[in-house]
């Protein structure tokens, strides 16, 4: 029977001949033929042999089409991350890999897919948030007898997809338990200050290490690809005195470094004001041998002089000298064997007068004696003046 | 034909009803035991299909797959030196010889559970007795774990189950005994905060010693080079002025007392009295400047 033929679609439309409204008797008239023809004549019923032929030609396309639904049913796709494990009544059979897969259909063979690449996470003391905290969990006790407070996550893949299916009932939560036993036991073994600061990193590592020693055991087909510390840190009960101690680590640099600041600044000083000291030693010596030099030199010089017309020059010196002496002080000239010893000298007087007789023309003659200044510090001035000239003077 | 086909499909149909009831699979997890009328017949350890007599014989699947026994509450245990603890552990166990374990706990779960936990307790406890705080939570956690599980695997034996592994997982001290211990924990990291500040004190007053020492060293040092350079000018200058004068020491004591009159006096108050018999005043007496001393 072909799709031509036109009773096909009568039939398969369930319409009654000639097109006329469905007829109640017409259908139940058809399905009873086609259980005739189904179980042989043992129904009754007249049904002609032509027609029977067409409702076993029915059948049997019904019968092909439900089998190639069914062997259909034995195609699966595998993703690139993932495994399938074909089962042979049971049985495991064999494992394939990513694509468009075929396996013989139910009851003969069936199949799982178990991720194997995609990496999973266990995580344990916290869930999803490292701030939502599972205390049960995170509280561990170490070597030295203290408590500390941890967070870590596990991540894994899997490297054995028919261990995975095979050997435990529930290998996710054996992950989270052999994650939890293998982490306390490191922890266990580790002191405090280990676990806390400088050990991160190895007990991550040894714990890992254990982790997929305990899951190799149970042949869980798991792989550990990474262990995580997420937050160690002391327990929130004597979190304040552990912030105390780092503080107190910090102090501690603080005040070497102003120790240190302390020692920038005095010793450069130091090194200046020795700089200082020895530079002007320096100075100090050539000034004096340059002193000695000139004078030396200017000896020398008056020297030769000397020696060309000794007396008219030691003459000439001599009275240089005694007439700057005379011409700058005050004088009393005294014929000493005339006077005898009657004479008398009110020398504080003279003393006096010469003092006002040098103020006098600078302070103005209209003032009193208190208002002018005091003759000493008049001195001054005239002093080095006198001593200047002397020098131009003395000068050959 | 027609009945042919008629009688083919229903012999099919009666093909497919046996096969149903005498067919049976055992899955790659499991082993199955085959009853025949309540008694066992024979187990089926191999996956795959087998075939059992219908009706008379019927069959029960059993997972042998890694099961795993935790509870979820801690046990308090007493370690060797008195102590409480909490412990809580896990078991890996599997069936390891069905029959044994139909015929001890009928092949139930639950009840199997329930016998492993008394006998891990009991295990626990003892193991725990034996052992100090300090032991079980690092030293021999390892050992204790081996020696319950050799234990519990001697009493599951008799129920036909192997204990794959037995492990503690948390080890934790009652309440109150954990806030003694961060109250010691909270006393050490002050006396480690105090012990870190001091010996801040002290390096920064180290420091600032060592500053001073130096300093003192440095300036002291100069000094003396100062000094020496100092006296090595003095020295020159005395050498130059020496070569100088001792070319006449005559004319330089002349020269230099001159000098020294002139640099007396030279001041209004300096008050000199003369004798006009002096040699100075020897013409003021007589243009001839005859001497009149001597």
């Amino acid at each position: 029977m072909s799709l031509n033929d036109p009773q096909w679609g009568k039939n398969r439309g369930g319409r009654g001949n000639g097109g006329g409204p469905p007829d109640l008797d017409e259908l139940w008239r058809n399905l009873n033929q086609r259980l005739n023809s189904l179980f042989g004549r043992r129904g009754g019923g007249g049904a002609t042999p032509p027609s029977g032929a067409r409702q076993l030609g029915g059948l049997g396309l019904a019968i092909g089409l439900i089998l190639v639904v069914w062997l259909g049913s034995g195609l699966f796709i595998v993703d690139e991350s993932q495994r399938g494990v074909v089962l042979t009544f049971g049985k495991y059979a064999r494992t394939v890999g990513p694509g468009l897969n075929y396996r013989w259909p139910y009851p003969f063979q069936s199949h799982e897919i178990v991720s194997l690449t995609q990496v999973r996470t266990v995580e344990v003391g916290y869930r999803n948030n490292v701030k939502t905290k599972v205390p049960r969990e995170a509280l561990m006790l170490t070597d030295d007898e203290n408590i500390v407070d941890i967070q870590f996550a596990v991540q894994y893949i899997l490297k054995s997809p028919e261990d995975y299916l095979f050997n435990n009932r529930d290998p996710k939560d054996t992950v989270m338990q052999a994650a939890e036993t293998a982490f306390r036991e490191i922890v266990g073994k580790s002191k405090m200050d280990f676990v806390l600061y400088e050990g991160r990193a190895q007990v991550e590592a040894s714990s890992e290490k254990l982790m997929q020693e305990i899951l190799d055991r149970y042949k869980t087909g798991i792989s550990i690809s990474q262990v995580t510390m997420q937050n160690a840190q002391p327990p929130e009960q004597v979190q304040a005195a552990f912030d105390d101690a780092v503080k107190a680590k910090q102090d501690l640099e603080r005040q070497k470094n102003e120790g240190q600041a302390y020692y920038n600044d005095v010793v450069p000083k130091a090194k200046g004001a020795a700089a200082r000291l020895t530079e002007e030693a320096s100075g100090y010596r050539q000034r004096v041998v340059a002193n000695a030099e000139g004078e030396a030199s200017r000896f020398r010089q008056i020297l030769v002089e000397y020696n060309k017309a000794p007396a008219v020059t030691r003459e000439r010196m001599y009275l240089d000298t005694v007439q700057q002496i005379m011409a700058s002080t005050s004088k009393v000239l005294v014929d000493a064997r005339a006077g005898g010893n009657l004479l008398f000298l009110p020398l504080d007087k003279i003393m006096q007068m010469t003092g006002a007789a040098v103020a006098t023309p600078e302070g103005g003659a209209a003032r009193s004696a208190p208002e002018v200044a005091p003759p000493v510090s008049e001195a001054g001035p005239r002093s080095r003046d006198s001593l200047r000239s002397r020098e131009r003077e003395g000068r050959p | 034909m027609k009945p042919i086909v008629g009688l083919t499909i229903a012999l099919a149909v009666m093909v497919l009803l046996l096969a149903s009831l005498s067919a049976f699979t055992v899955d790659q997890r499991e082993n199955a035991i085959v009853f025949q009328l309540g008694e066992i017949k024979r187990v089926v350890t191999e996956p795959g299909l087998h075939f059992k007599w219908p009706l008379i014989q019927n069959v029960r699947r059993y997972d042998m797959r890694i099961l795993t026994l935790d509870t979820p509450d801690t046990e308090r245990v007493i370690t060797s030196e008195k102590k409480n603890v909490l412990v809580d552990s896990f078991v890996k166990w599997r069936i390891a010889d069905v029959k044994q374990y139909y015929k001890s706990v009928g092949g139930d779960e639950v009840q199997a559970l329930q016998r492993l936990r008394q006998t891990v307790k009991s295990a626990l406890l003892e193991e725990f007795g034996k052992r100090t705080v300090h032991d079980v939570v690092s030293g021999e956690r390892e050992k204790l774990m081996d020696a319950v599980r050799t234990k519990v695997d001697e009493d599951a034996k008799k129920i036909g189950v192997d204990i794959v592994d037995v492990r503690v997982k948390r080890v934790e001290l009652p309440q109150e005994v954990s806030e003694s211990v961060y109250r010691r924990m909270a006393a050490e990291r002050s006396a480690v905060a105090s012990e870190l500040r001091s010996q801040g004190y002290s390096e920064s007053e180290k420091i600032r010693a060592e500053a001073d020492r130096e300093r003192e060293v440095i300036i002291a040092e100069a000094y003396k080079q100062a000094q020496r350079v100092k006296g090595e000018g003095d020295a020159k200058a005395s050498a130059i002025y020496a070569r100088a004068f001792s070319e006449n020491p005559e004319f330089y004591s002349f020269y230099r007392s001159l000098e020294a009159y002139r640099a007396s006096f030279h001041n209004k108050s300096d008050v000199l009295i003369v004798e006009p018999t002096s040699d100075f005043f020897r013409y003021l007496k007589s243009p001839t400047g005859a001497r009149t001393g001597h």
